[in-house]
């Protein structure tokens, strides 16, 4: 077999897939941020000022917050005056249909494997692309508002939905709740809006894909998702960013609010260029993404495979509030080359009979460190609550790190959290095993990364899984693609 | 001894028993059979007081008294004893402790002091012997490691020592090899008097073999479709229980 | 927020340091060890006392302990000093029964306020040798085992203890030496005005030597003296413990140590312990907590500085009232092939808290380590709150590692078999407490204590708050 060393190595070597820069004319703010700027941006976007004010408020708030520290590693530091803030496709008017979108544009979501026009489109996949700060297009729209369903970019959300927006946005994320996101509430430039009738199941997946083109840009995306009494949508959201040997900000916020008796599942196949095997470039990751169950029974599933980003600190959350209400957390993390991930969730139990999951898979290779980092809290009156949690860390390579970090904390008797961890190296035996049977030790890996994380990728829609399943193999088998 | 008149329980909202009568006297033995389902293990349940069944319409009087209104314990001591299908493991409790706290309880309940560390030691070698059952067993903890076998034969020691007036067997068989099964038996047998009563839940005829049963009743959907004696026991070994369940849907109320 | 200045105790023990450097009352120390006393002082100043805002005090806030105003105790030329205990008293003299082990036959070493009451040494096993640290500190031979590198990372109540303690025992077992009885060491503290003590302990068990350690920790009528009664004749006066130990396990050494912790309420005890161990040693701790003190915080630390290291770490803590108990262990895997198992088991009664925080770092030199980890709570009442932490900080990869932690109820379905064989709803919650405890409890190798424990257990549990 093909020694541990050669297999990293080539692991680390693996370079960026999708780290291709689209050449189109772009409209850029000045870098910076300040009270100016955010003007700006709400001026381009014609907002009204209630959302002026409330941009000028988490700018505030950003003022005043510090970056954390409770991470087991050192920050870099972050010169929030050198991003622009805002960039979007240079066009007059917003695209009508697909014809009116640069072809340039159109064929690189076409590279990233993202179809637009929609014969093309995956059976059953709705699509709302966000290319730097903009989204460019929806699919699928007519055939969503026949049942009532809003599937649109923030910014038309904002001019045709203004009292749904009005209502919902800050809601479970407020723009004071950290550094990140009163970034995003200051200056957060487009993203997507669902809304989701009363009793309606959503007939198909609705995606959003997201790239970061331009150069010391950051994107700041907010999505905000609303699934009234007893509805049912699943969403998808795909990244990627091309190559530069600076460091890009991405500081999504994700709103998710789930009613009585509705149901939201969210998936996240998060693959960001990840810097270079010196760790030089890559995106910073640093998302908040919540949900709330507030009615009885609701659900909330979180999903998620993550490869890419130079370091990801993201913990998609869910506030169990509505009685009986379910929170699911599901997670690949993949580190290699100097990747940092901490990554994990919180699952706030309020309401009584509340359940929740987790599942988190970490795989650690080259200097890669990857931590669970988890919050399970019982309150008073989460009588009969539930948690299981289980944290599993893979380990390749004897210069990688896996560390957990779980956090719990039970206020009522009745409850039952059980908690699990264990950290082992990818198993030799495994490996020699399949080398006896025929298999490469590259494949061998790749097969044995796959199977670990099958309880995760199972949760992921059906073309979803195929892709993830793809870029797991790809990113840590031997020669990776 | 007993006797269950129009019994219907349900657990998380859904019926599972919908009218049982049953009356059991003392000095004998019923074997209550039917296919998985059938609400068998259900009725043994809501005998001894298993919370999460819920007792909807019926009753079921034990030696004059309505068991229904006993918390799980207090039919214990009335005489009430359920030999479990899965006997659960409990780490750290020993049995030998376990067995003298419960001896204790049920001895203070009919008024009797009770036994000192000698009195105890002997009634419990005396039992040990009668139900063969292993002496390092005793004293270790709870069916801790115990392999099925031995659950089962501990389900019978515990009967041989706390001497019941009712003892529920649920699917006391299964997973028991003819050796097992066998030993179990002779412990029923020996225990068997004109005092006490035995309610024999299993789904194949092989322990009636062993233990011969007064009465013989099936149970299916919730309801006794038929009872007779041992010689039924027999045809269900022969023709299974499908000829039964037909006969039940014609016989059910049209709704 | 308190600011350090709010904080009685902060100002005393720094005037109390002041003092003592001036008038040079810690006698013949040597010029490293005084530096390490001025770097650990100047460590606390910047610190203070820790707040919920350190990662490690996140779920223990001291605050409510620290506005009472304390002595600074056990100095040259404080309070509550050695003298003052010369003649041991008749309620230190009913504590240390409490603290007895029935049918333990054992080498007893009785400490009051951390100074050892030496009138009954003699009969010490073979090879086994004891001195105060007020001796030890002073010789020049010894002096290296309580000075620290100037880089030092003690804070907090550890760099407290460093910069001041005076006395406390020192322990030396000799190379190969197989001692015949264990130690019980009895640590009394008492206190009839509000007082801070910290004694400071220094255990070296040399190479392929034996020591079994059994340490019981109580209160003597804390505040019971007249001075300390209110007007209504109830006892007011509280006492602060900050202790410090390290014990040095060399190659080939074995050393069991069990700690049982009882004492009284208006007690806060925080217990500092840090143990290095060497080639192919083993160290097995056992420790019980009681109901009984406010506070109780252990720090418990192993270093494995050397290679094919053994250690098992066994807690149980029985927690009742409105007290906080919060036991905090480190595992430290720094070189490789050493194997490591904990198992903390928890039971919270009435308003209590519970905090159990465990750590595993392996570095990346520990290849081959085996690491495990598991915290088990059973939470009876209510009232009380359990914070569980398990924390794995993992840099080497040919390495085992897990961690669980539960909260929980007791299993309905035992619960449901024990009464349905008669046994009443408490009596069963008894017998399952008694069982859940029972896997640490077995642990214990030596008869005489596991007896002891179990009976305080027994002592304890709650029928009736159930």
């Amino acid at each position: 077999m093909a020694n541990d060393n050669e297999i990293i190595d080539n692991i680390a070597n693996k370079e960026y897939e999708f780290g291709f820069v689209t050449d189109i004319e772009m409209d850029v703010a000045p870098a910076g941020l300040n009270e100016e700027t955010i003007r700006y941006i709400s001026a381009k976007k014609n907002e009204p000022d209630w959302l002026l004010d409330w941009r000028l408020k988490g700018l505030q708030a950003f003022g005043r917050q510090k970056l954390p520290e409770w991470q087991n590693f050192a920050l870099p530091t972050i010169d929030f005056q050198k991003i622009s803030y805002y960039a979007a496709p240079k066009s007059k008017k917003k695209y009508d249909s697909l014809d009116q979108v640069d072809p340039e544009l159109l064929a690189t979501f076409e590279k990233l494997g993202i179809p637009l026009s929609e014969q093309k489109t995956l059976a059953g996949v709705a699509v709302d692309v966000v290319f730097d700060s903009v989204s460019v297009t929806t699919t699928y729209k007519e055939k969503l508002r026949e049942l009532g369903i809003i599937f649109c970019s923030f910014g038309e959300a904002v001019r045709e939905h203004p009292e749904l927006v009005r209502k919902y946005v800050g809601s479970v994320v407020p723009y004071s709740d950290n550094i990140f996101a009163a970034l995003n509430a200051a200056a957060f430039s487009d993203g997507s809006f669902v809304y989701i009738p009363k009793g309606v199941r959503c007939p198909m997946e609705l995606s959003t894909y997201f790239r970061i083109n331009t150069e010391n840009t950051g994107q700041f995306e907010r999505t905000l998702i609303i699934a009234d009494e007893g509805s049912y949508v699943s969403y998808l959201e795909g990244c990627t960013a091309p190559m530069r040997d600076e460091n890009q900000l991405h500081a999504a916020v994700v709103e998710l609010i789930a009613l009585e008796n509705a149901e939201i599942k969210y998936s996240t196949v998060q693959n960001w260029y990840p810097g270079d095997k010196d760790g030089k470039g890559g995106i910073y990751n640093f998302v908040t993404k919540r949900g709330i169950c507030k009615g009885a029974n609701a659900k909330i599933s979180w999903t998620q495979v993550e490869t890419g980003s130079a370091i990801t600190w993201k913990y998609p959350s869910v506030i169990l509030q509505g009685d009986n209400s379910t929170g699911e957390f599901y997670s690949v993390a993949v580190t290699r080359n100097k990747q940092i991930a901490d990554t994990g969730t919180k699952m706030h139990h309020i309401g009584r009979n509340t359940r929740s999951r987790i599942i988190s898979k970490g795989i650690s290779a080259g200097q890669g460190q990857n931590s669970y980092r988890g919050l399970v809290q019982i309150g008073p009156k989460a009588d009969e609550a539930r948690n299981f949690t289980q944290c599993d860390s893979l380990l390749i390579g004897d210069r990688c790190g896996a560390h957990t970090f779980p956090y719990i904390e039970s206020k009522n008797n009745t409850a039952t959290v059980e908690h699990e961890a264990t950290t082992s190296k990818i198993g030799e035996d495994q490996i020699f095993y399949l080398n006896q049977r025929g298999i490469d030790s590259e494949k061998a890996v790749a097969l044995i990364i796959n199977g670990y994380a099958r309880e995760v990728l199972n949760q992921l829609p059906m073309e979803f899984a195929v892709e993830a399943q793809k870029l797991l193999s790809i990113t840590l088998e031997g020669s990776v693609g | 001894m007993l006797i269950i008149k129009n019994l219907h329980a349900e657990v998380e909202g859904k019926q599972i028993l919908k009218g049982i009568n049953l009356t059991v006297g003392a000095g004998e033995v019923h074997a209550i059979m039917g296919p998985n389902g059938s609400g068998k293990s259900s009725l043994a349940s809501v005998l001894a007081g298993k919370e999460n069944y819920e007792v909807t319409e019926g009753e079921v009087i034990f030696q004059g008294k309505n068991l229904l209104e006993m918390s799980p314990e207090v039919r214990a001591r009335e005489g009430v004893f359920l030999a479990f299908q899965y006997p659960i493991e409990i780490p750290g409790v020993s049995n030998i402790n376990f067995l003298k706290t419960a001896l204790a309880e049920i001895r203070t309940h009919k008024g009797l002091p009770p036994l000192d560390a000698k009195e105890f030691l002997r009634l419990s070698k005396e039992k040990q012997k009668l139900v063969e059952f292993d002496a390092k067993l005793v004293n270790r903890s709870l069916n801790e490691g115990f392999s099925g076998g031995e659950k089962k034969r501990n389900e019978i020691f515990q009967l041989a020592m706390l001497e019941p007036a009712l003892s529920i067997l649920d699917e006391t068989d299964s997973g028991l090899d003819i050796d097992a099964l066998r030993i179990v038996s002779k412990g029923v047998n020996k225990l068997r008097s004109a005092n006490n009563a035995f309610i024999i839940i299993t789904h194949y005829q092989r322990l009636l073999e062993y233990i011969v049963p007064d009465f013989v009743h099936v149970l299916y959907n919730g309801r006794i479709v038929k009872s007779g004696t041992k010689e039924l026991a027999l045809e269900l070994e022969e023709k299974g229980y499908d000829w039964l369940k037909e006969e039940a849907h014609e016989n059910a109320p049209t709704i | 927020m308190m600011t350090p200045q709010d904080i009685p105790l902060y100002e005393e023990v720094v005037n109390g340091f002041n003092r003592l450097s001036a008038a040079d009352a810690l006698g013949r120390e040597s010029s490293d060890l005084r530096r390490t006393r001025q770097s650990a002082f100047e460590r606390f100043r910047e610190s203070g006392f820790p707040t919920i805002k350190n990662e490690d005090w996140k779920y223990t806030n001291i605050a409510r302990w620290l506005k009472d105003e304390y002595a600074l105790g056990g100095i040259p030329g404080g309070s509550g000093g050695a003298a003052a205990y010369g003649a041991v008293a008749e309620n230190v003299r009913a504590a240390v029964e409490r603290a007895r082990v029935a049918e333990l036959d054992a080498y007893i070493v009785l400490l009051v306020n951390g100074v050892w009451q030496k009138e009954d040494a003699g009969g010490l096993p073979k090879g086994v040798e004891l001195l105060t640290v007020a001796e030890a500190r002073q010789d020049p031979a010894l002096s290296g085992y309580f000075e620290r590198p100037a880089d030092g990372r003690e804070r907090y109540f550890a760099a407290l203890n460093t910069a001041l303690f005076s006395d406390g025992l020192f322990i030396r077992v000799d190379a190969g030496a197989l001692p015949a009885k264990p130690l019980h060491i009895i640590h009394v503290f008492t206190a009839d005005h509000n007082l801070l003590v910290q004694p400071r302990h220094v255990w070296v068990v040399n190479r392929q030597a034996e020591l079994k350690v059994i340490e019981s920790v109580v209160t003597a009528g804390v505040g019971t003296g007249a001075e300390a009664a209110d007007d209504k004749g109830q006892a007011t006066a509280k006492i602060w413990v900050n202790s410090l130990t390290e014990i040095i396990v060399h190659s080939d050494a074995k050393v069991d140590h069990t700690v049982v912790q009882t004492p009284g309420e208006r007690t806060r005890l925080v217990q500092h312990t840090t143990v290095r161990q060497k080639r192919q040693s083993l160290y097995n701790n056992y420790n019980f907590t009681f109901p009984g003190a406010d506070l109780v915080r252990n720090d418990l630390q192993i270093r494995l500085e050397e290679d094919h290291t053994e250690t098992h770490l066994y807690g149980l803590y029985l927690a009742a009232g409105q007290q906080l108990v919060d036991n905090h262990t480190l595992v430290d895997h720094q070189k490789p092939a050493c194997f490591s198992n904990e198992l903390y088991k928890g039971v919270l009664l009435e308003q209590s808290t519970g905090v159990f925080n465990g750590k595993v770092y392996v570095h990346r030199d520990a290849q081959k380590t085996n690491a495990f980890q598991q915290n088990n709570n059973l939470v009876i009442s209510k009232k009380a709150t359990i914070d569980s932490k398990p924390e794995l900080e993992i840099f080497a990869d040919d390495v085992k590692c897990s961690h669980g932690s539960t909260v929980g109820q007791f299993s309905e379905e035992a619960l449901f078999y024990l009464r349905a064989r008669g046994i009443s709803e408490d009596t069963a919650k008894g017998l399952l407490i008694n069982a859940f405890a029972f896997d640490v409890t077995e642990k214990i190798k030596t008869a005489a204590v596991e007896a002891h424990v179990n009976q305080l257990i027994s002592q304890h549990i709650p029928l009736t708050h159930a």
